[in-house]
């Protein structure tokens, strides 16, 4: 919503207000001010009267005027084709800087002198409302030949862009804007006299027109007829419909949006001749239900959709004819619940009518009229045909108590009274501390004891609330999602802190692509119903495909190391959400420098293993056939975390690494509830030395370490605490044989480990691997 | 005699003490042959050339150990020397990953309304008409229920447009007195420079009984906690409209980039709106049953708080795992 401060004092007596305090107030009021742009045409830019105007001798296209510009007569060579004598102009006299820096000097143009230049508006700054030079009229107000266009509140004003809430349908008008300020200053609107005075002269619109209605259908519904000659737009209006970036086709349309704007009042113009009946029967307007269940105005066609649109047939045109301008209004709740019911394509005033346009049809209709009579020489019929509602204002009740409490501070109850009055509230029939309120039909939105407390707030100003502590209850209130969010805040350190970085990507993925890798994606139909675009048209299943297109861009970036993290949901065909952690390692272990000579080796799955342990603790890899295609089929375990299958780990299978254009590249995926968030305990540790052994055993390649594993551990002795790999050796003379070197950890609780204890320990250990899988020391 | 005592502060390494050393005062070193010598002296002398002995051996041994001390402090300094880097080569070389800036300023608003007391619930994306829409005052007409803003499933369900449903659903499951926040991922079907699909909302709320909850209260706990947030702001409460509170308000903060001054982040208005609030609308409490409470509600969006905070330009960026953005957070 596009005000100026000279069309809202055209409503409202503003004058000694100044803009930024209007600005504040308009804010605080919960009217948010979007954007001021101030405008003022530049000095030496004058009124003036063109007295005479000759064609030029030397060239058809520019005409020789002379212009009184108060002080004296000048010669201005003039271009426009819309320049006569006797019109009002704009005269940028000799020294006047243009907005767009050129300086008014005396030039000579094709022989003859021209000392200054008729504007067009968009010459001085205005928006382009009018083809050719300004022609100016009374519209503007009271000026004098060679005053300054700056002196004239038009030329010089501000535009104010409100951006309104959708509740607040009442103020889509200046009238409405003023009606709260009105409020906010505690002064009167201006009165604008809507009488008619020639009423009893006048022709009655009964004589031409009839309104029928089948059945009640919520609408408010006033005619007017004119016989329509000779509409002329003064330059404000154009002015500020050029201001409010609308345009409209013809005169008549131009100056009911005018009317509407500055009114709220919703209205129309018919040509009269699409109702008229036969021969001399009078003109016939039925209101019917149509098809859709809509209120339309009909005659042997719809002519139009109450508060919705308008059929092109039925438009009057400025030719002289006669014409029917009908005010409406329909409740926006009405409106509004059929058009989710039944969406029908609507015009622009719908957007008013669903928010609520002005109930009060002779505010808009009225002013309507007045204009009609100044600007045309259109004889109007008397009196008006109308279909009202019946109607009685809501009635709110609110004792002073409540909206004290609500608040949280006490307000003066006089104070309230004087508000709710100022908003067109009647409180007459309230009685002690308790508040009986009758809402005008114009505020819609307010129903209840909060609505009206809200009108308060926003007029007494919330900055005028002082702050107040909330008391409460103490009470332990950590729940399970505040211990969850811990243990993510957990991991995600301990991932950044291990180098990888945290990244979040949309929990939408493209179907066609997790399709091609294996994924099951959401069911058909369980799928959206909407995507926003064909990229995302599937709930992700896996973290996996957003870190391998982020790993992607960065490799593109000139990153020749990625690391990544994510922690997020995913989805199952069922949609089913659950939440996930992925790493993805790609490219190079590190940074070049002075540590790898500049020549980083590229990540392996030991380092990526090791890296990982570092971030989840412990686990350990059983190897795995995944069901998707994502994963090399050789370099891919699963990972186990205290028994419970916990996710996969594996290399990029390398034609997928090839397709998202990576380098080497590991990744891994962990349902987030296996990881352990508990509280560890300390076991007892022994106090004596503990003792080392490395065996250094043939095996056959193809002989998994789980294997081996498995035999020691079940001939493993009290005293052997742990043993792991450390080498991994092979040459041709090994054969198909790998030399494993294994070290084993022994200590005791109860003594120092004596050479024998250790050797009988070792020894069941070999026999076991002898007998169970045939290996000895190499 | 003298000779030896220049030997000695001549002496060029400690080695080379150690020789002197050994030749003064080893088994056949001088001072041992002085002493032989000595018995075959007569009686009368043998007491001051005993006395002159001894002042000598003391008198060396003293210059033996300076020499000995200057000696290692030099070798000491010559082999550090030899050591010597340059530290200029060196600087930062950092490993270490970061946390995204979303997630980061998220962790710090649920630590702020946890250390005030207030419960943390998540909930689920996918989410049913009722709790995201009609129990939130949202009727089936309104405006903000368009196709256009809601991801919906075939099904009829829907992504959540914010974490609301979250506090429904704890409405529904527990009783007032309730204090609580929602954090999480919400969804809209908008996308371009400043709307992704997806994005972060902290809500908040508070239910007590009637009469007790307040707007001051409200004011209170926000304007403590947009300091907390973005140290010293100025804080300005504007009314507005949301379906599910009433008074609502949005809320300001002065510009944090040009201080209130004017710049193009806030549009020239000195001002960025960062949150939304209200007293909860009695349509919220009648669609999960309660009676006789009352409570307020407010909500943010995560993304702006981290783009205001950490000066990030580009919504986007934020959604592409981007390193160049990431590293900037080590």
């Amino acid at each position: 919503m596009i005000i100026t401060r000279s069309w809202l004092n055209e409503w409202i007596d503003l004058s000694d207000i100044s803009t930024d305090d209007l600005v504040k107030t308009l804010n605080s009021i919960g009217l948010e001010v979007d954007r001021v742009h101030s405008y003022s045409v530049p000095g030496k830019i004058i009124f003036g009267r063109v007295l005479e105007c000759e064609k030029h001798p030397d060239a058809d296209k520019l005409n020789v005027c002379k212009v009184d510009i108060g002080t004296s007569v000048r010669q201005i060579v003039c271009g426009a084709s819309n320049v006569r004598a006797g019109l009002d102009v704009v005269v940028a006299t000799i020294g006047a800087v243009m907005p767009n820096g050129i300086v008014i000097k005396p030039v000579k143009l094709r022989g003859v002198e021209s000392e200054g230049m008729i504007c067009s508006a968009k010459e001085i700054g205005l928006e382009d409302c009018q083809s050719g030079i300004i022609e100016l009229d009374s519209s503007v107000g009271n000026y004098t030949l060679g005053q300054e266009l700056s002196e004239n509140p038009i030329f010089s004003d501000d535009l104010i862009e409100i951006e309104l809430t959708a509740n607040r349908g009442d103020c889509l008008s200046i009238r409405g804007i003023a009606r709260d300020l009105s409020a906010a200053y505690d002064r009167s609107l201006k009165e604008i006299n809507l009488e008619d005075t020639h009423e009893d002269k006048r022709i009655g619109i009964g004589r031409i027109l009839s309104l029928s209605y089948e059945k009640d259908l919520n609408v408010n519904l006033r005619y007017k007829a004119v016989d329509l000659k000779n509409l002329d737009l003064p330059f404000v209006l154009k002015l500020r419909l050029a201001q409010i970036e609308e345009k409209r086709d013809t005169n008549i349309e131009s100056l009911l949006l005018y009317v509407t704007q500055s009114t709220g009042v919703v209205l129309r113009a018919y040509n009269y001749s699409f109702f008229a009946g036969e021969e001399d029967s009078i003109a016939k307007i039925e209101l019917i239900e149509d098809e859709n269940g809509y209120a339309c105005v009909h005659a042997k066609e719809k002519a139009s959709t109450v508060g919705i649109n308008q059929e092109e047939a039925s438009k009057a045109t400025d030719e002289e004819a006669t014409i029917l301008i009908e005010a409406s209004y329909i409740p926006p709740d009405i409106i509004s619940k059929q058009m989710s019911v039944c969406k029908i394509p609507s015009g622009p005033m719908y957007y008013r009518t669903s928010r609520g346009s002005e109930p009060e049809l002779n505010q808009g209709l009225g002013f309507c009229l007045k204009l009609v009579e100044k600007y045309s020489a259109s004889s109007i019929y008397g009196g008006n045909i109308e279909l009202c509602d019946a109607y009685e204002n809501k009635v709110v009740s609110v004792s002073k108590k409540e909206i004290d409490e609500i608040i949280g501070a006490v307000i003066d109850k006089a104070k309230i009274t004087k508000i709710l009055k100022n908003l067109g509230f009647n409180t007459s029939k309230s009685q002690a501390d308790n508040f009986v309120i009758s809402v005008p039909r114009f505020r819609h939105d307010i129903v209840n004891k909060q609505d009206i407390v809200e009108e308060i707030v926003r007029l007494v100003g919330i900055d005028n609330i002082p702050s107040k502590p909330f008391v409460l209850k103490e009470e332990n209130r950590l729940k399970d999602d505040y211990f969850l969010f811990k243990k993510r805040s957990l991991y995600r350190h301990k991932g950044a802190n291990n180098g990888f970085f945290e990244s979040v990507h949309f929990v939408f993925d493209e179907k066609k692509t997790l399709n091609h890798y294996g994924f099951e994606t959401t069911k058909e139909e369980l799928e959206l119903l909407n995507p926003i675009v064909n990229t995302l048209d599937t709930l992700r299943p896996t973290l996996l495909t957003g870190l391998l297109k982020a790993t992607s861009n960065n490799k593109n970036n000139g990153y020749a190391s990625v690391k990544l993290f994510e922690v997020g949901s995913v989805f199952s065909p069922l949609r089913e959400e659950s939440l996930k952690m992925a790493f993805v390692w790609s490219g190079e272990k590190e940074k070049e420098s002075l540590l790898n000579g500049g020549k980083p080796s590229k990540i392996d799955f030991a380092t990526f293993v090791q890296t990982l342990s570092n971030v989840i603790g412990g686990f350990e890899l059983t190897q795995h056939t995944p069901t998707h295609k994502l994963a090399h089929p050789y370099q891919c375990a699963q990972v186990m975390i205290n028994g419970v299958a916990a996710g996969e780990l594996f290399r990029i299978h390398p034609e997928v690494e090839e397709a998202y254009g990576i380098d080497v590249t590991y990744v891994c995926e962990l349902d987030f509830t296996i990881l352990p968030f508990t509280l560890k305990t300390a076991k007892q540790y022994s106090k004596y030395q503990a003792s080392y052994r490395d065996l250094s055993l043939l095996v056959p390649k193809s002989m998994s370490y789980s294997e081996l594993k498995a035999v020691i551990d079940a001939n493993k002795s009290e005293e052997l605490i742990r043993f792991y790999p450390v080498d991994r050796y092979s040459d041709k003379s090994l054969g198909e044989n790998v030399s494993l070197s294994l070290r084993f950890v022994l200590q005791s609780n109860d003594k120092t480990l004596e050479e024998e204890d250790i050797t009988s320990s070792i020894d069941k250990i070999l026999d076991g691997l002898k007998l169970n899988l045939g290996i000895g020391l190499r | 005699m003298k000779e030896w005592y220049n030997a000695i502060n001549q002496a060029q390494s400690v080695e080379q003490l150690e020789e002197i050393r050994i030749a003064v005062f080893g088994k056949k070193g001088i001072l041992a042959d002085e002493f032989a010598k000595m018995k075959s002296a007569p009686d009368e002398e043998k007491a001051q050339i005993a006395k002159d002995l001894n002042t000598h051996k003391a008198n060396l041994t003293h210059e033996l150990m300076q020499r000995k001390i200057v000696l290692q402090t030099l070798e000491l300094e010559a082999k550090m020397k030899a050591e010597a880097i340059d530290v200029t080569l060196y600087g930062s070389n950092c490993e270490a990953g970061a946390l995204h800036p979303v997630m980061e300023t998220m962790d710090r608003i649920i630590e702020y309304f946890a250390s005030m007391n207030f419960s943390v619930y998540t909930g689920t994306m996918v989410e049913d008409d009722f709790n995201n829409f009609e129990a939130l005052n949202l009727p089936k007409y309104h405006p903000a229920r368009d196709m256009q803003d809601t991801f919906y499933f075939k099904d009829e369900m829907l992504l959540r447009t914010h974490t609301s449903p979250v506090q429904i659903r704890t409405m529904m499951q527990t009783k007032p007195p309730i204090r609580m926040i929602a954090p999480g991922a919400v969804f809209r079907r908008d996308y371009d420079i400043t709307h992704t699909p997806m994005f972060h909302q902290v809500e908040g709320l508070l239910v007590d009984e009637e009469g007790k909850v307040s707007f001051a209260n409200l004011k209170f706990i926000l304007e403590d906690f947009l300091k907390y947030m973005f140290g010293d702001v100025e804080v300005r409460f504007r009314p507005s409209f949301f379906p599910f509170t009433e008074p609502s308000a949005e809320v300001d903060i002065s510009c944090v980039f040009c201080k209130g001054h004017g710049c193009r982040v806030c549009s020239k208005t000195g001002w960025l709106e960062v949150l939304g609030c209200g007293i909860v609308d009695p349509n919220v409490f009648k669609a999960v049953k309660y009676k006789n409470v009352s409570g307020y509600a407010f909500g943010l969006g995560v993304e702006r708080f981290a783009m205001l905070i950490h000066q990030i330009g580009d919504l986007r960026s934020l959604f592409e795992g981007d390193i160049k953005l990431l590293e900037q957070f080590q």
